[in-house]
Order: structure tokens, then C-alpha cells, then sequence
């Protein structure tokens, strides 16, 4: 280090003190670092839905579209519930819920994708009967990020504005995700 | 000249070195001079309270009581980022509204709370342009230093010189306002010659920085909105009180008639209400605005007071008046000799000892000529002189280290360069304004 060099640092302990670094950590609250001012390799994402997870805020979509990743939207219609009615009720109207709920999953995969192909992504649909933890955990595993909603599953309370089901996904992953 | 007069000197110069290469803190080596001359009875106790301006240092005192409390709301991150937004991405307009802000907050706010604050925020800005970060800093620092020079309050050579001469508010705007104009536009000018070419970014740059600026939300960077309205309010009233200091009497006599007419506020006064209107309505922790007061430069002031009080007592202060007056024959010829000597050896010294030293010669001349003007002339050459080098002006200091931290080196020739053809267009510009007023 040159005189001139340790003469500016010196005189600048001497005027600013320690004041530089609390300016610093004040503006590190809201300013991003370098480090996350680079945008990650995301190619694929995963956006699953369902009957509780119906729509998705704008800042997601900005999100998303600042990766031009392909986008996988999934509904997936709760395999469980399917298997306890056709336990207790008759087949066709089994048939008619599992009807009812692949329509809705299909209209709202239509509203969902349209919205984010007219921002420019690339999306892929998928609807199927599944155990809705397992298969996301599971399906997670073939995409770089996950969108995931705080509404997934259902059963949020005042208390906790996650749902357990959404939680507990989230322990499992080991990919990165976006919780909206 | 007697041998105290000596050992006074010697104090001075081995005291101005030390502050100079600063490996003693600027306020021990201040101190520890002031205690040598006070030791050997140079300066007596009755003279020592004389030559310690407190006008400086109370003045000093109230405005970092104001600064830190308002500092705690977020107000200088916020005008940090509506400054950056508002430019929409154009580089050229970061740097011109980064300036203008700069130079207005310097010239009523603490010049190292300003840069301290914005600074981080153009290097931010700077990197999300991918430009080269140079050009917006050392524009930071010369705006700063020409902001400062605009107001009795802006740089600390204003208030020690407004202090010491009995200056008002007002007749600082009047006689240096119009030249931190000219000045600023000049610098303005000069910033867009040397860098507005190099300063282009292509569009898809431009969509991402307005992209990424417009993400900033300036009411994140207010912690405490209460706190915030407070500061705001305060600062305009302590500002409106600096305007009418000298005429506070005949206002206040309007409506309360007990009230003196010919009564003045000091500016420290000023300061200090603002204070304690500050510290009494945001209800902010004494202890913990005291604290961040900035203690050492305090003492550094007072220190300096000291030895140059001690050149006045063994008269080495009268022999150099003495000097000038017969060499010099008219104010316009100390105006000049007085702006330049001060404006380069502010590129050397810093302009603080600098100023505290020029003061009590200007002081001796006041028998033989109107000093007057000479009081502009000093604040000019010792506020303008803050751009000559990187050492010159605490601003610089601030701006440079923080850019060293960064990575960014700034040469000490490469910014002397700048620095000095700065230093050399604005303090002419600002003596050809002066000579108008006062020669012509």
C-alpha cells in the first residue's frame, strides 16, 4: 500500500469512524448485492396448482419472466379425497367430481399459461391425480426452481399464513424456490 | 522575534504536519499542540477561553445533533433514491441531479453526512450502468465543495469565518450564492466535456437500470416515517430561523412587543434550538444522538483555536499582518493575494487549519483596510481550494476512501489534475464575480 493510499485511509477512519459500515448495512436492507444482482441459470420452473392455488400475483410473473425459463404449470387433483369419495360414494358421482375438478384444473392451467405466454414465456401444461406432496417433491427434482403458492394444499390460519402442506414441500426441496 | 514567538511556531508547523499525514487522529495532534502552548503559559486561561470560538463549535455541535436524529428516519437514503430515479436510467442525468442534490444538501446539511449517504448509492447506480464509477464520484466531490461554499453553514471554513467575523445567514447567500451558481453550471459544463461522451449505455442497459431502480422502494429506506416528517419539518424551520437570525427581534417584536427589536440570534443559537426542538418532538434517545456527535472534530477545532490563538498572543500573527499590509496597498490586491494564497494552500493543508490560521491575519488588517471583502475572498479560496486535491477537503477524503474500499483507485495525481483545473476555473470565476462587487 502506497503513502498516499494509507494517508486516505487513515484520514478517513479519522473523519467517518465506524459510520460508513452502518450506512452500508442501512443501504444492504433494501439494495441488492452483487452477488444477487446476478441472475441464476434457471432453464425450467415448476408452478403447481390447485383448487386452493388459483391465481398468481403480477411480481411473480415479473419474477419469472426475468429468467426466459420454460415454465411448467401442474394441477394436480388431490388423490387422496378421490380415493375417499369413490370409497364412500357411487361411481358416477365419483366420476362427476373427478370431471368437475379436471375442468376447473383445466381452465385455470388455459387462464394461468395464457398470461404468462403474453410475457413472453414458454409454458407446459400438466394435469393429473396425485399425492400433491410426494409428486411435487418428486417433480422438483427434474427443474432448476420452484414457484410455489402460500396457498398450496390449503389449511393456512391466522396464525400461519403458510399452509402445512406448502411447509412442508419447502423442507424437502433442494431446489431453489420463489414462495408467493 | 523571541524565542516563545519561535516555540509558538514551531507548535503550529510540527502541529499542521501531524494533521497533514494524520498517523497521530487530527484531533490529538490538535490537542496535544494546545496543550504545549498552554503548558508553557503561551496561552494564559483568560485568552484561551477568548481565542476558542464557541460560535464554531456550538454551531458545529447543534447541526450534528439535527443531522444524526434526522439521519436515523432514512431521509438522505430516501433523496439518495428519488434522485436516482428520477434521471429515468440517462447517465448524464444521474450525474447533473446527483451534482445539483449533492450541492444543495452540502449547502445546508454537514458536507461528510452527504456524500457519506449518497455516496454508496451513485456507486450502486454506476454499477447497474456498467459505467465507470470515476466521473459521478469526483463530480460528487466538487459539487459538495461548491454547495458548501454557498451558505454560512454549508462548509465548516464558512462557519468558522461567520463566527469570527459576526457574518449573517444572508449576506453569505448574497456575496457566495451567486458564485456556487455560476460555478456549479460551469461545473456542470465542464463534467459533460470531459465524460458525457465515454457516459452511454445501450438501451437494453437503460431498460434493466430503470427496471431495476423503479424495483427500490424509497419508503423502504424510511425507518420511521414519524421521525421522517419531524426531520423534514425541522430542518425547513431551522433553515427559515438561519434566514431571519438577524432580524429575529424586529419579527418577534411585531408580535410579542416586550421582545427587543434590535435582538439577534447567533447562528450556534439557531443551531441549537434546532436541536432541541429535534431531540423534544422526535423523542429519539439522548444518549444515543450524543453519542454519534462528532466528538473528535470538536476537539479538533478547538485545538486548532488554541495554537493560532498562541501565533496572536506573541504577536507572530501582527508581524505577518504587518508584512502584508505593506506590501499590499488595496483591498482588490489582498482580495487576490488572500483567494489564491488560500484557495492552493487548502489544497495542501486542508482547508480547515488553513482557515483558522487566516482568520485572526485578516482580523490585524481590519485597522488599515476594509477587510470586508477579504472575508469573501478566504471563504472562497478556502471552499473552492477543497477541490484541489484528494486530501484537500473532508468531502474528498470521504468520497475517496469509500471508493478505495470499493476497489475504485483514484490516483492522487490523476485527481489533482482535475482537481486543480477545477480549483483554478471556480475560484477565478468567483473572484471575477467579487472584484464586480467590491473592486469595480
Amino acid at each position: 500500500m502506497g503513502y498516499y493510499s494509507s494517508l486516505l485511509q487513515r484520514k478517513f477512519k479519522d473523519v467517518v469512524g465506524k459510520r460508513y459500515e452502518t450506512v452500508l448495512r442501512e443501504y444492504g436492507e433494501f439494495l441488492l448485492t452483487k452477488e444477487e444482482m446476478v441472475v441464476p441459470e434457471i432453464e425450467s420452473v415448476l408452478l403447481p396448482l390447485d383448487a386452493f392455488a388459483t391465481g398468481i400475483p403480477d411480481e411473480l410473473v415479473d419474477v419469472l419472466s426475468a429468467y426466459n425459463a420454460t415454465v411448467s404449470l401442474t394441477y394436480i387433483v388431490d388423490a387422496q379425497v378421490y380415493s375417499l369419495l369413490t370409497k364412500t360414494l357411487d361411481r358416477d358421482t365419483t366420476e362427476e367430481f373427478r370431471r368437475k375438478k379436471e375442468e376447473h384444473g383445466r381452465q385455470l392451467l388455459d387462464a394461468i399459461s395464457r398470461r404468462l405466454e403474453n410475457s413472453g414465456m414458454t409454458v407446459r401444461t400438466r394435469l393429473f391425480i396425485g399425492q400433491k406432496g410426494d409428486d411435487v417433491v418428486q417433480m422438483a427434482e427434474e427443474y432448476d426452481m420452484i414457484a410455489l403458492s402460500k396457498r398450496y394444499g390449503g389449511g393456512e390460519t391466522e396464525t400461519s399464513s403458510i399452509s402445512p402442506l406448502a411447509l412442508r414441500i419447502c423442507q424437502r426441496l433442494s431446489i431453489p424456490a420463489v414462495i408467493y | 522575534m523571541n524565542g516563545v514567538a519561535l516555540i509558538a511556531i514551531v507548535v503550529f508547523l510540527l502541529t499542521y504536519i501531524l494533521i497533514i499525514d494524520e498517523r497521530i487522529h487530527r484531533a490529538v495532534a490538535a490537542m496535544a499542540g494546545a496543550a504545549v502552548v498552554v503548558f508553557l503559559g503561551i496561552v494564559p486561561w483568560d485568552s484561551l477561553l477568548e481565542h476558542l470560538d464557541l460560535g464554531t463549535i456550538f454551531l458545529l455541535m447543534g447541526m450534528m445533533i439535527i443531522v444524526n436524529t434526522a439521519r436515523n428516519s432514512g431521509l438522505f437514503e430516501y433523496i439518495a433514491i428519488r434522485t436516482a430515479k428520477f434521471a429515468k436510467g440517462s447517465p448524464i442525468l444521474i450525474l447533473v441531479f446527483f451534482m445539483l442534490v449533492t450541492a444543495v444538501v452540502s449547502a445546508f446539511l454537514d458536507n461528510v453526512t452527504t456524500v457519506l449517504l449518497l455516496t454508496p448509492m451513485l456507486l450502486y447506480v454506476a454499477s447497474l450502468m456498467k459505467l465507470n464509477p470515476i466521473p459521478f464520484l469526483v463530480a460528487e466531490i466538487f459539487a459538495s465543495n461548491i454547495g458548501g461554499a454557498a451558505t454560512l453553514i454549508g462548509d465548516p471554513p464558512n462557519i468558522m469565518i461567520a463566527s469570527s467575523a459576526g457574518l449573517s445567514f444572508n449576506e453569505f447567500i448574497l456575496n457566495l450564492g451567486p458564485i456556487a451558481a455560476v460555478d456549479m453550471v460551469i461545473l456542470v459544463g465542464l463534467m459533460y466535456l470531459l465524460y458525457g461522451r465515454t457516459m452511454k449505455v445501450t438501451p437494453e442497459e437503460r431498460q434493466v437500470l430503470v427496471k431495476t431502480l423503479n424495483g427500490l422502494d424509497e419508503r423502504a429506506a424510511i425507518r420511521d416515517m414519524a421521525l421522517f416528517r419531524k426531520s423534514v419539518i425541522v430542518i425547513l424551520f431551522v433553515v427559515f430561523l438561519f434566514f431571519i437570525h438577524d432580524d429575529i427581534g424586529a419579527i418577534l417584536h411585531t408580535v410579542l412587543p416586550f421582545v427587543d427589536p434590535a435582538m439577534t440570534l447567533e447562528p450556534a443559537e439557531v443551531a441549537l434550538i434546532g436541536a432541541a426542538l429535534i431531540l423534544f418532538w422526535s423523542r429519539e434517545a439522548p444518549e444515543m444522538i450524543f453519542e454519534k456527535v462528532e466528538w473528535p472534530a470538536l476537539f479538533f477545532f478547538g485545538g486548532l483555536f488554541v495554537i493560532v490563538g498562541a501565533l496572536v498572543e506573541t504577536g507572530v500573527i501582527a508581524e505577518i499582518a504587518t508584512f502584508m499590509i505593506s506590501n499590499v496597498s488595496t483591498t482588490g490586491e489582498a482580495m487576490i493575494i488572500i483567494t489564491w494564497f488560500a484557495a492552493f494552500a487548502s489544497a495542501i493543508v486542508d482547508n480547515i487549519p488553513l482557515t483558522a490560521a487566516m482568520i485572526p491575519l485578516i482580523h490585524d488588517m481590519s485597522g488599515t483596510m476594509d477587510v470586508y471583502p477579504l472575508w469573501w475572498a478566504l471563504s472562497l479560496g478556502a471552499c473552492l481550494g477543497g477541490n484541489g486535491s484528494a486530501i484537500a477537503a473532508s468531502a474528498n477524503v470521504v468520497v475517496l476512501g469509500i471508493a478505495e474500499r470499493e476497489g475504485i483507485a483514484i490516483s492522487f495525481i490523476d485527481f489533482l489534475k482535475l482537481g486543480m483545473l477545477v480549483l483554478v476555473i471556480t475560484v477565478a470565476v468567483g473572484l471575477g464575480i467579487l472584484w464586480m462587487m467590491y473592486v469595480v
